[in-house]
């Protein structure tokens, strides 16, 4: 439970980290036409958390159906 | 199935509608950059101005442009030269005074088209003359007058120095804390069915809540964070909602490590229910009291206005209402599959 939101604060920070290694390469993208690609950006990271929220719940899935193979 | 799941696909319809109309919906033209920003009385100046979503060249001839002192004090543009749809050069004849009574001044600029609509630059332009004469100035300014100013077009949502096309992060960031805040609330209620009743499926329903709530809350700072720097300039401001949310945050996970620490099934469902309440009876006064009462960077906090007025129109209003909705219903979506998997996992270890 712990790996998993460690891991998923560790996700978020290399984005961050991409994110701001992004700008210093292509000088000014996020703010590029109007500032919409900060709006993209928060629309992936939405997407993301909610990929990793059901990652965790497939991990426990998995783990539980493997128990019911067990007890058969 | 589809009179059970009903809600599951009222909420994708919805979230498919904010997507689609809070992204596409363009903004209302607006005026991106003037200059020159500082103008002389008695000269012939030239000003650039660069549009946003604007089409000066569809209505060149059409095109009006007046600098306005206070007081509804005009002077129209002696010749517009278009460039191209976001460009055109403006040029006007400064009297030698200024209605004013000192040197210096401030005026606004007004651009009215039959496409884009009225559109006023909102920081001024500074004026300035050398000598006063508030007579001879007012003589030289009351020539003009600014009327039958068209209206622009009607689905767009406002433009806004500063936020720009951010102004969409309200459909995607806001309702991610409606949600949250929603899910804790329901969270708490079914801590409250487990204290009354001891009813261990009250448990397991309230840690999914709050597991669904947390993600929310954690994608909420995060997309705030990142919205910040783009706006504010900073991910983290060390503004009082910024630190209220992130200390709510922490209390809530002390929540999931405080389950932790327990191996008695009974004793863990049963304190985790009482911290549970006292977590939310925290978050109340973090997120919604302790903001409005010292400055806050946020809308609505401090002696911040509330998103209103310009900042959310009637158009945003449509997006923004039903997106409050569709996240919330999301959020509720996700924490139903939490507690399934929890209560498999129940029921796996009573076996």
């Amino acid at each position: 439970m712990i790996w998993n939101r460690l891991s998923l604060v560790c996700v978020l920070t290399l984005l961050f980290q991409q994110m701001a290694f992004a700008q210093q390469a292509s000088g000014d993208f996020l703010r590029s036409i109007g500032h919409i690609y900060v709006v993209v950006a928060v629309i992936l990271i939405i997407f993301l958390g909610i990929v990793l929220f059901l990652l965790y719940l497939d991990r426990k899935l998995t783990k539980l159906e493997n128990q019911i193979k067990d007890n058969e | 199935m589809i009179r059970q799941s009903w809600w599951k696909i009222l909420a994708v319809v919805i979230l498919l509608y904010t997507f689609l109309a809070g992204l596409l919906i363009p903004l209302k033209p607006g005026i991106a950059e003037v200059t020159p920003r500082a103008l002389q009385a008695g000269t012939e100046v030239e000003l650039t101005v660069t549009g946003y979503n604007s089409y000066y060249s569809k209505a060149k001839n059409e095109l009006r442009a007046w600098l306005k002192l206070e007081g509804d004090v005009v002077l129209k543009a002696a010749r517009i030269e278009v460039v191209n749809d976001r460009t055109m050069k403006l040029h006007f004849n400064l009297p030698q005074y200024l209605p004013s009574d000192s040197k210096d001044d401030a005026c606004s600029l007004i651009l009215d088209s039959p496409i884009d609509g009225a559109i006023v630059l909102p920081e001024g332009i500074a004026l300035t003359q050398d000598s006063v004469n508030l007579l001879e100035g007012k003589k030289l300014w009351s020539a003009d007058k600014m009327d039958q100013l068209n209206v622009g077009p009607k689905l767009t949502f406002p433009y806004r120095s500063v936020l720009y096309e951010t102004i969409r992060n309200q459909y995607f960031h806001v309702p991610l804390w409606f949600a949250m805040i929603f899910l804790f609330m329901f969270s708490v209620n079914f801590s409250v069915r487990y204290l009354r009743k001891y009813d261990p499926d009250a448990d397991l329903r309230t840690l999914a809540l709050n597991r669904a709530g947390f993600v929310f809350g954690l994608l909420g700072t995060v997309t705030g964070a990142i919205w910040a720097k783009y706006t504010w300039g900073a991910f983290w401001s060390w503004d009082v909602k910024q630190n209220m949310t992130a200390v709510a945050l922490l209390i809530y996970s002390a929540y999931f490590i405080l389950r932790g620490a327990f191996q008695d099934e009974e004793k863990k469902a049963r304190l985790s229910a009482v911290y549970n309440i006292f977590a939310f009876a925290a978050l109340i006064p973090l997120v919604f009291v302790i903001p409005r009462m010292t400055d806050s960077l946020h809308p609505g906090n401090g002696g911040n206005p509330a998103f209103g007025g310009e900042d959310l129109d009637n158009t945003m209003r449509m997006v923004f209402y039903p997106a409050g909705i569709g996240w919330t219903l999301l959020g509720f979506w996700i924490a139903s599959v939490a507690y399934r998997v929890e209560k498999l996992q129940q029921k796996l270890l009573d076996a």
